[in-house]
């Protein structure tokens, strides 16, 4: 143990504050680095609520609350690893008093309510976080890049509406999802506000149908809680959740966090050109656009849904396998069957480039095994797959026109690739009779020398 | 009649000056045995030299194109097997004959021992033999960097990392080999220079004095106790035996090389391309040597770390050199091939040593693992289980072929080789405690026969 160390166990020691060799264990099992143990030795409050002879299990901090009674949030492994500690804040930071005080000052009872008012109402709670979280000037010299307008954008956000405004404290606030005491960056991978973790941070409340019984949708509806089961099988939910990239969205990405809401259908739209923008300036140009605004209808969500947004295949543009299209036109647009016949188009053109294109890539693979040279095909193959991502693209502009120079420029390259395995399908056919040539001289040739040995051995 | 005048004329003159009419008489009485064994275990020799013959003509073909270098390695291999006319097929040929001279050769080492044509005199035919094997070896592990794709990259990698278990001069063995601590381009340049100059200079060498000692002292007869040798001729008779069997080969070469350009698609014989070597990318899962590397890669695996105060592969270098040297010793060690008497353990030697390999060949292979999930390893068990019984099977077919064709009646080296197999993979021993125990049985089963024969070898009488 360092020097140093030792002085600090020795004046807490000197000082009466370690008194239990269990509680000298727990504060050595933490592992700290000298200036974290450090900060922990010289804060009485962490000395008197790790002794267990001078707390009660409400109020002791313990490596494993289970086991002597404690609640969970007195655990005292990740009160050392919580942002605020690692950046030097400690009890005092948030509870009032100061480090070295021996006693408990008077400060703490007048500032946090007793504890059965204070965990009834939650009002108080966004406030007394945002004394410093809002303040710039104070925030800088921890975080200079952190935001300091959570608490203004929480206010007008839903959560904040119904704790704040209409005193809801079943609605979240901050401890409800960055917790209490082992609050983590939220770039850590165990804060609850990680992007991998937030469906479930989010899900503990909206996937709960008790806790939310009695909310409402703007419409007067109840609001839904199968949300995060929908999640988890839809397209973002597979590539966040499953396969762990970060660049799927959460349910941040859409609804903002501190700023959490609905986003009316008017921002649908806007909230999928975040990351589609592509398909969305389509769109835009797009007939369709007219007739969305028209209907009152969200734009992407109207084909692509929501929570449960599926990976798109072109079997959504064939009546027999999604009717959506099909159905919508039928309905809504009686007077256009051109419409009707454009989604036939583009499924048709689609759907054989498509063919042809894996016929083309099979074609790679198998004249590759014959020792062929599959560089230009297997090029052609990667244009297709180009044109074919573009051409699906594109079906978003509901037009032919674009889509039908896309189209040409696929069916060029299938030829050219068509034209290729035809010319190294001739090279093969080469080899083959080239090699039936050589084998049959040299079958003839050794009959030949059989022939002469057997006439030189019978002569001799 | 004016032509046969004019060679004969032809010949008098070259004669005059060069005096070749010793060499021609000498090929005239030249003879091959023929009586106690099938002629084909005589054609091997000859199989071997035409396949390096093969391996020089392709290997100057591919020399044209190729260029080693960072970023040309790999690119011109890639030009000589896409663009330059034939060059797919200079490539394919070279490729299956290295692997074909080496079962040629392996063969006609088998062969050498199992017909004990390794006797005085022929101890340093043999001894040069087996340095030529090795040589081949080095063909192989050199020529196989040479493409710097990722699959030689790795298998280098682990190939040169074994250097280091070599006592005191490991470290330094390894950046001689490897041009430094890694292996870089650096490497390349080495095993360019080794593969296309050294080594050929080394074996051209060897294989001259190698046929000169078969020359001077003739091919050697079976042992005395068989059947008395006839000869046959060997210019013209064998000699056109010899290229009417190269014409096969050199058919079945070109056929393995159109319809199969890139081995026969199992682990260590195999030559596509794929990507080009990333020093920084990960290695994957799944890396093996060529096939004739795959048992000492597979020992290797099998030893722990530590074992008797040194390192694992320490050990397991100690294991490979120690069988090694037998074998290269086998003729001074043979001591009733010496007085040209059957050597039934020598014979068995030779079987239980390629029992021992094959072994590990087929666990190196897998063979049984089933599907393994990516970047997985497969469970140990499951591989040894089903190899240990092909192993049995093997080795159930040859001693029955032995007993039945060759009335062999010792067996205790393959014994030893099939116990080890049993107690591993179907016992469930690990391999080091299952082949101890083997080897444990096997010394003293033949402390027991020789003790025997000594006891039965002694007079009744107590003699003098």
């Amino acid at each position: 143990m360092p020097a140093q160390a030792k002085d600090l166990f020795n004046d807490a020691i000197d000082n009466e504050l370690l008194n239990e060799a269990s509680q000298l264990r727990e504060l050595l099992s933490l592992a700290l680095s000298p200036s974290k143990l450090e900060l922990l030795m010289r804060d009485n409050c962490v000395l008197c609520h790790t002794d267990p002879e001078a707390q009660d299990p409400e109020t002791l901090f313990w490596t494993d609350p289970e086991a002597v009674g404690s609640p969970p949030h007195l655990n005292l492994r990740e009160v050392v690893r919580d942002v605020h500690f690692r950046r030097g804040l400690s009890c005092s930071g948030c509870h009032g008093g100061t480090p070295t005080d021996e006693d408990m000052a008077d400060e703490i009872y007048d500032r946090w309510p007793e504890a059965p008012e204070r965990h009834a109402d939650r009002t108080w709670i966004p406030d007394f976080c945002a004394r410093c979280h809002s303040d710039p000037a104070f925030m800088r010299r921890f975080d200079p890049s952190l935001a300091t307008d959570q608490y203004a954008k929480y206010r007008e956000s839903l959560h904040g509406k119904l704790l704040l405004e209409q005193a809801d404290s079943k609605a979240a606030q901050c401890v409800s999802c960055h917790g209490v005491h082992g609050i983590r960056d939220s770039k850590s991978p165990r804060s609850p506000v990680h992007p991998r973790n937030v469906p479930y941070t989010c899900g503990a409340c909206h996937a709960d149908a008790d806790y939310m019984k009695g909310y409402k949708d703007a419409a007067g509806d109840p609001l839904p809680t199968n949300q995060l089961e929908e999640f988890e099988t839809s397209v973002h939910g597979r590539a966040l959740l499953e396969r762990g990239d970060t660049g799927a969205p959460a349910c941040n990405d859409c609804h903002g966090n501190h700023a959490a809401m609905p986003p009316e259908i008017a921002s649908i739209g806007q909230v999928c050109r975040t990351c589609h923008s592509g398909n969305g300036e389509l769109f835009e140009g797009s007939k369709h656009k007219k007739a969305f605004e028209r209907n009152g209808w969200p734009e992407c969500e109207k084909c692509h849904g929501n929570h449960a947004i599926a990976r798109t295949d072109d079997s959504m543009l064939n009546e027999k396998s999604n009717p959506l299209c099909y159905e919508c036109h039928r309905e809504n647009a009686e007077d256009n069957p051109d419409c009707i016949r454009t989604a036939e188009y583009f499924y048709a053109s689609i759907s054989t480039l498509a063919t042809e294109q894996k016929s083309l890539a099979e074609q790679v693979h198998q004249l590759a095994e014959k020792g062929l040279d599959v560089e230009p095909l297997a090029a052609t193959v990667d244009d297709m797959e180009d044109t074919l991502r573009q051409s699906r693209s594109l079906i978003h502009a509901f037009d032919r026109s674009e889509f039908e120079k896309i189209e040409k420029r696929g069916h060029e390259a299938a030829r050219q690739g068509w034209e290729q395995v035809e010319a190294a399908e001739g090279e093969y056919r080469f080899r083959l009779t080239g090699l039936r040539v050589a084998i049959g001289f040299m079958i003839l040739l050794s009959v030949a020398l059989y022939l002469k040995i057997r006439e030189m051995e019978a002569r001799t | 009649m004016s032509t046969a005048r004019a060679d004969k004329r032809l010949y008098r003159w070259i004669d005059e000056r060069y005096g070749v009419s010793p060499l021609i008489e000498f090929l005239r009485h030249k003879e091959v045995p023929l009586g106690a064994h099938p002629l084909f275990w005589y054609f091997l020799g000859g199989t071997t030299l035409f396949f390096f013959a093969v391996q020089i003509v392709s290997g100057v073909l591919l020399l044209v194109y190729y260029q080693p270098g960072e970023n040309t390695s790999y690119e011109s291999i890639r030009y000589i097997t896409t663009k330059v006319p034939f060059g797919w097929l200079v490539r394919s040929v070279h490729c299956w004959s290295a692997h074909l001279m080496i079962v040629s050769l392996v063969v006609h080492m088998l062969s050498t021992m199992m017909l004990k044509a390794y006797r005085p005199p022929r101890e340093l035919t043999w001894l040069t033999g087996f340095l030529l094997f090795n040589l081949a070896l080095g063909f192989g592990f050199s020529g196989y960097l040479l493409p710097w794709n990722e699959l030689a990259f790795f298998a280098t990698a682990v190939g040169t990392d074994s250097v280091k278990s070599v006592p005191v001069v490991g470290n330094w063995l390894l950046q001689v080999m490897r041009g430094g601590p890694d292996v870089t381009i650096n490497t390349v340049y080495r095993f360019f220079a080794l593969h296309i100059c050294i080594l050929p200079i080394l074996t051209v060498g060897l294989i001259t004095v190698h046929l000169i000692f078969i020359q001077r002292q003739g091919m050697a007869p079976p042992i005395a106790k068989h059947v008395a040798p006839r000869g046959m001729r060997f210019f013209p008779n064998f000699a056109l035996r010899d290229l009417l069997w190269w014409i096969l080969c050199l058919a079945a070469l070109l056929v393995l090389a159109l319809l199969l350009p890139y081995g026969p698609g199992i682990p260590g014989v195999e030559w596509e391309l794929g990507q080009k070597a990333d020093p920084l990318a990960p290695a994957y899962p799944g890396i093996k040597p060529e096939w004739y590397f795959l048992w000492i890669y597979q020992l290797l695996k099998e030893f722990p770390p530590h074992l008797f105060g040194l390192e694992g592969p320490q050990v397991c270098l100690a294991v490979v050199s120690l069988l090694m040297t037998t074998w290269a010793l086998v003729p001074w060690l043979d001591r009733k091939a010496r007085r040209d008497e059957p050597s039934p353990a020598f014979t068995d030697f030779g079987v239980g040593a390629m029992l021992f390999i094959t072994f590990l060949m087929l666990k190196a292979w897998d063979i049984g693992a089933g599907a393994v999930a990516d970047g997985g390893f497969p469970d140990p068990a499951a591989v040894a289980r089903p190899c240990a019984w092909i192993l049995l099977a093997v080795a159930v077919a040859v001693t029955a072929v032995r007993i039945a064709v060759y009335r062999d009646r010792w067996f205790v080296f393959s014994g030893a080789a099939v116990l080890h197999a049993v107690l591993h993979g179907l016992v469930g021993l690990p391999y080091l405690a299952a082949g101890a125990i083997a080897a444990a049985a096997a010394a003293l089963a033949t402390g027991f026969t020789v003790a025997r024969g000594r006891t039965s070898a002694m007079p009744a009488g107590g003699g003098h």
